[in-house]
């Protein structure tokens, strides 16, 4: 395979490469926010599950234009694994499902509560869709678990969610806490892939809520077996976002792309760090020099 | 109602004399020594069934946030005893603490007991970690239960239930998400699976006399991690201990047995699918798998079940060998020394050859029991083998040829010869008595490396390859062939050829096997290979194809569409031979392969019990990855064509008659394979065209009554590698601007022979071409329709009133109508979701008017009555909370329409259409196929709609009409 042809067979792959994102995904947080204006005076953000950070970079350059003073704007990111340094957000490594983490947050944001929290973390897919939709399900309340503690009234979330057998148990959660809730499908997401965005708005905790790490957010369940198939299921209003004169993520487009006349082939912006299978990797490696 | 499901296999057990398996929310049971399904029991609600845990005659049954008991009742029937209890969060183990009472582990580290009599919650233990679980087991000791949580943060957790969970260890080691967790209390061995790739065997000691079955024992003991395996190459899912093993699986297809040293013992492969859950017993081990295979492997060390010898023989460096029909051995080496060892009695039989060249031949008949030795110079030795009795050569023929320099010396059957001197001339030899007589002569036709690498002579033909790959067809009266196929198998021509009653099969070491037809003489079909060098069948049913895959030598079973035997050997440089039989031994009819290859002057014989190391499917496998298109073919009542394409490159051609489905064909695609059209050409006859990523397209034509193929077509949008780079090496190869397209959906036009394909592309292109489905085959590209702007996901052609309509739709929710005369701009267009298109089904309701349904990746269902006169849509109908998923899938079967989504839910609508257009919701079913990417008509069955899903699997639904 040569090296353009992942450039050939993903649009986004090679913007993000060529407008110096870290990853393909900053377009889908730019498209949802063209569609539904999230970042609209925005100075304090949290970013979940942030490697390798290509949605802390979108914060850091768009946050700074709500304001004159480039030090009012706060941008948090949390991850359990270490990333490369971005200018202008601090880095937390820590656990979401702890309360220190979530006091950690509102220290940096000296006593206030975020304006904006977003989370694009997603499990390593097992291949059986059931327990992959249950993880990303459990990711994204154990997001929402620490943003009730972070988040202010009124505040905005956004999570990835997978779009499975069950996505209105998960649906039926989150209109508890947040006013509107919409699922999203932005441009430079794939039409075939299954994955979509959660846009919350207007966080407005059931009265009494008190935030709590102590026990776990879990899901809704199936209260009968006659919520599970028919017309009584919740319905999930759903909307594509993006300009419809955006770069579709399913076309396959040439690489002089209309008005260019010329082609470089770019690295890409930020390599991974410490996956887990790095030492095997590296045994097998010394394994083919010693035969 | 099911009729078929065939779905990932997620949880295994053997229980009495059954294997027991979780397949969707069913569980089949298996007599497995008679390898017979007795019955399929659905025992969960839309969940997948993840363990099975008996306790006497009752089994625990859990998955997801689901759990139910089934009980065991006489005549080898089960039923469900308790129906599915919801638990408010994922189980991942679940173990019986009484006669009624059961402990369920959920993936936030809680204890759950429940009465199952009650079907009540009686207690529940919390744990201070309480943070997500990737896997966990139970285990119960004589005071409490002991619980293993493996968490997201590469750490198994060992606690215990007192008022809440009590922790008791750590055990820290693993770099990744922990996949599972096994004990073993009387061996005092815990086994973990990660991420890491690493198995890891951890031993419990304890200074303190404790019983190992008590909760002090676990508190004071220390665990070390005794063993880091790594065996497999991609995530270790599951692992499980017996009395001999630790057997691990992985996303690899791997099954790999360890020893309770961390020694690796043996290594098979499921199939090519990753394997999701295994069980053990003494004598088996069984796993099943992502392609929805079962499979049965003898859990046995494959040391026991070969013998292997290292033949000293008295000779110096032998150079070749060979197997003569009573399985001994014959060998030659430079030095005019020719021997015949009696492997039984250890007996050496030297001959001595007067030959006068040292480059030699060796040669064996097809029967085995002739032996021919040449050299360069033409002087020909033939000996036999005694059938009965004490064995024993006796030479029949010793002369010498006068045809020129010798390269190549083959039997073409059992009583011809064919030598091959300079400039291409075979020379064809018959044995006639005791003498030989210059039978025949052939000329290979005139190319760069001239000389014959097999050949097979039938009924006055007689078929050569040469060393350019090419292969001829001679009358034995003529010099020059009569047919050549051209570069049939790469640059080391063919490794052997064989005639069959009215077809020939040839083998290459470009990894694959070819398909000819004799009369008429043509080439039909290919099929490939994982290993480059394929060499010839080892027994005469031709079930097993051998060859190499670099240093190893591979045995694969045609029928299982699997490896069965890998031997180490060091290549297919080195002289080598195999051979199988099948020998009665306690009344039992065992299939026995032997191989020998000689490696520094010694020769090295392996003798292999096939019972005893070959798996075996119980359920067979199908694809490895989602299935992308399908289409089914009604053969007659009792026997269904399944034709799917996939994710993983196949296309598969399956039969279904009763409860067995099997793959019959299998052909490969260089990409994905997205779209498929099966054309009726006559009642046995049918064109397949497939196509999808690396812009390919190709076309088969497939009878369907004995299943055989005839390749037409295998198109690139733009060429071939080899057609786009010339001569160039990749170095000078100029950068392509133009992306390679993928082929997203195609429809045909037939008009008489010739077809009309339309294929909407991934680079916003609309592709027309012509084929030509007599002979001479032809394919080619007549039109490109550049209107739209994005990736065209779905193509149709629909006839109405004598004019042929072609319908796309984009991935921004266009539809656009065009007339097949006026290609270049739609007749109509219209954006109707708000994102991609995912389904299309069209009908013709009058004589202008069509109906048209999509399913969009908004959830959305739509219906349109567009009104071709007047090109405007008339009446319009939608749904948007009948999915909460992208909707895949849209078929209409009598007035009905049928729609299927990724959320698994298959939705059944009345379609009522007058002036305007309404559905009418009938019913909505689950199906346990995930991932669904569409659905296909089976057949209208009277008061039943049968259609299949297909996705992570496939099954065949029933669905009333009301």
């Amino acid at each position: 395979m040569g090296k353009t042809s992942k450039d050939k067979r993903d649009i986004y792959y090679r913007l993000a490469k060529e407008e110096g994102w870290r990853a393909r995904s900053a377009f889908k947080l730019l498209q949802i926010n063209e569609e539904y204006d999230i970042f609209k005076g925005v100075l304090r953000a949290v970013d979940l599950c942030a490697a390798p950070g290509s949605w802390s970079q979108v914060l850091s350059k768009k946050l700074r234009q709500n304001t004159d003073n480039v030090d009012d704007v706060k941008i948090v990111a949390v991850d359990l694994q270490a990333m490369a340094a971005l200018p202008g957000v601090k880095q937390i490594q820590g656990d979401i499902t702890k309360v220190s983490t979530a006091n950690e947050i509102i220290q940096e944001f000296e006593g206030s509560k975020a304006d904006l929290v977003v989370c694009d973390g997603a499990p390593d897919v097992t291949g059986l869709h059931d327990i992959d939709e249950y993880i990303q399900s459990q990711l994204l309340l154990a997001a929402l678990n620490i943003t009730t503690h972070v988040l202010k009234d009124g505040g905005v979330f956004v999570a990835k969610i997978f779009r499975g057998k069950d996505v209105t148990l998960l649906y039926s959660q989150l209109k508890q806490f947040f006013e509107y809730v919409t699922v999203s499908k932005p441009q430079s997401s794939r039409n075939s892939s299954i994955e979509a965005f959660v846009v919350c708005q207007n966080y407005t905790p059931p009265p009494g809520y008190t935030p709590t790490m102590a026990n776990p957010l879990l899901d809704h369940k199936y209260c009968d077996f006659n919520e599970f198939t028919g017309v009584n299921r919740f319905i999930v209003p759903f909307n594509a976002c993006g300009d419809l004169s955006a770069y579709d993520s399913d076309t396959s487009y040439p690489l002089l792309l209309e008005g260019q006349t010329t082609y470089e082939y770019k690295e890409p912006v930020q390599s991974p760090i410490n996956p887990p299978y790095k030492e095997v990797l590296e045994m097998t490696k010394n394994l083919q020099i010693n035969k | 109602m099911s009729l078929l499901l065939r779905t990932d296999v997620t949880s295994l057990k053997f229980y009495k004399n059954f294997i027991l398996a979780g397949i969707g929310s069913f569980l089949s049971v298996i007599q497995y020594d008679i390898n017979r399904l007795l019955q399929k029991l659905h025992v969960l609600k839309g969940q997948k069934i993840y363990g099975i845990v008996p306790c006497n005659d009752k089994l625990l049954i859990f998955g997801g946030k689901q759990y139910a008991v089934i009980k065991y009742i006489v005549n080898n029937t089960f039923e469900l005893c308790l129906e599915p209890t919801i638990c408010e969060d994922w189980l991942h183990s679940g173990v019986w603490v009484g006669e009624d009472r059961v402990a369920l582990l959920t993936a936030h580290n809680v204890v759950q007991i429940w009465n199952i009599n009650q079907n009540k919650l009686n207690m529940k233990y919390v744990s201070m970690d309480n943070s997500i679980l990737y896997s966990g087991l139970l285990v119960p000791l004589a005071d409490g239960v002991l619980v293993f949580s493996g968490t997201v943060f590469s750490e198994v957790l060992i606690g215990c239930c007192d008022y809440q969970i009590t922790p008791l260890q750590n055990l820290k080691g693993h770099k990744g998400v922990i996949f599972s967790i096994t004990c073993n209390i009387e061996k005092q061995i815990i086994v973990t699976t990660s991420d890491d790739r690493s198995v890891r065997i951890w031993t419990v000691k304890n200074t303190v006399s404790h019983e190992n079955n008590t909760i002090k024992f676990w508190k004071n003991a220390m665990i070390s991690c005794e063993h880091e395996l790594y065996g497999h190459s991609a995530r270790v899912m599951s692992n499980c201990i017996t009395n001999d093993f630790v057997i691990s699986i992985g996303e690899d297809s791997g099954i790999v047995f360890w020893d309770f040293d961390g020694k690796l013992i043996r290594r098979v492969s499921h199939t090519i699918a990753s394997v999701w859950s295994l069980d053990a017993n003494d004598k088996f081990v069984i796993t099943g798998g992502g392609d929805c295979a079962l499979m049965l492997h003898p859990s046995s060390v494959t040391s026991k079940d070969k013998s292997q010898e290292v033949i000293k023989l008295n000779l110096d460096s032998p150079k070749k060998v060979a197997f003569t029909a009573r399985r001994n051995i014959v060998t030659i080496n430079e030095s005019n020394d020719f021997v015949y060892y009696d492997v039984d009695k250890k007996i050496e039989t030297h001959f001595k050859l007067e030959h006068e060249s040292t480059f030699k031949l060796l040669g064996i008949s097809n029967c085995k029991q002739l032996i021919a030795v040449v050299d360069m110079s033409g002087k020909l030795d033939i000996w036999i083998e005694n059938c009965k009795r004490d064995a024993f050569l006796s030479k029949i023929v010793d002369t010498k040829l006068d045809i020129g320099r010798i390269l190549s010396m083959h039997w073409a059957d059992n009583r011809h010869l064919a030598f091959c001197s300079n400039n291409g001339i075979i020379s064809i030899i018959a044995a006639n008595g005791n003498s030989v007589e210059v039978y025949a002569h052939v000329i290979l036709p005139l190319c760069k490396e001239r000389w014959l690498t097999a050949c097979a002579y039938k009924n006055e033909t007689f078929i050569a390859g040469d060393r350019c790959g090419n292969i001829h067809v001679f009358v034995i009266s003529q010099n020059e062939p009569i047919k050549s196929f051209k570069h049939i198998h790469g640059r080391y021509g063919p490794t052997s050829i064989v005639i069959q009653q009215n077809c020939f099969v040839t083998t290459g070491r470009d990894g694959t096997i070819k398909y000819f037809s004799l009369k008429p003489l043509k080439y039909l079909s290919s099929k490939e290979f994982d290993f480059q060098w394929v060499e010839c069948f080892v027994d005469k049913n031709k079930q097993y194809i051998c060859g190499f895959q670099e240093r190893v030598f591979v045995i694969y079973d045609l029928l299982l569409h699997n490896k069965i035997l890998e031997i180490p050997c060091g290549g297919g440089h080195r002289s080598w031979d195999i051979t199988q039989y099948k020998h009665k031994t306690e009344k039992v009819l065992c299939e026995y392969v032997e191989f020998m290859y000689l490696k520094s002057s010694s020769l090295y014989l392996e003798r292999y019990n096939l019972n005893n190391i070959v798996s075996k499917p119980i359920i067979n496998g199908s694809h490895s990855k989602v299935i992308n298109c399908l289409k089914t073919i009604c053969k007659n009542d009792a026997e269904t064509l399944f034709i799917s394409g996939g994710e993983d490159t196949t296309l598969r051609i399956s039969t279904n008659i009763g409860t067995e489905f099997k793959d019959v064909l299998i052909y490969k695609h260089l990409s994905n394979i997205r779209t498929l059209k099966a054309v009726m050409i006559d009642e046995n006859r049918y064109i397949l065209i497939s196509a999808g990523g690396r812009a390919q397209i190709c076309v088969k034509i497939l009878s369907i009554e004995d299943l055989s193929i005839e390749e037409i077509t295998n198109y690139m949008i733009k060429g071939s590698d080899k057609e786009r780079k010339g001569n160039n090496s990749w170095r000078n190869c100029a950068v392509d601007f133009n992306p390679e397209t993928r082929i997203m959906d195609l429809d045909v036009s037939v008009n008489g022979d010739e077809f009309i394909v339309y294929a909407g592309c991934s680079d916003a292109i609309l592709r027309v071409f012509q084929l030509l489905t007599i002979y001479p085959h032809d394919f080619k590209l007549i039109k490109e329709i550049k209107y739209h702007d994005t990736c065209i996901l779905k193509t149709k052609t629909v006839n109405i009133s004598n004019r042929t309509v072609l319908i796309s739709c984009t991935s921004r929710g266009i539809i656009s109508v065009f007339d097949e005369k006026t290609l270049d701009k739609p007749i109509f267009s219209t954006m109707v979701h708000s994102s991609g298109i995912n389904s299309l089904a069209i009908k013709v309701i009058s004589e202008s008017r069509l109906l048209i349904a999509t399913g969009g990746d908004d959830n959305a269902i739509h219906v349109n009555i567009l009104d071709l006169g007047e090109c405007r849509v008339v009446s319009t109908w939608s749904s948007t909370n009948s999915h909460c998923s992208q909707v895949t899938g849209l078929v209409f079967a009598d007035e009905y329409l049928i729609s299927s989504s990724i959320d698994q839910r298959v939705t059944m609508w009345r379609v009522c259409v007058a002036e305007h257009v309404g559905c009418e919701y009938i019913q909505q079913v689950y199906s346990d196929v995930a991932d669904i990417q569409g659905i296909d008509l089976v057949q209208v069955n009277g008061t039943s709609i049968q259609v299949c899903v297909f996705g992570k699997g496939l099954e065949v639904l029933s669905l009333e009409m009301k």
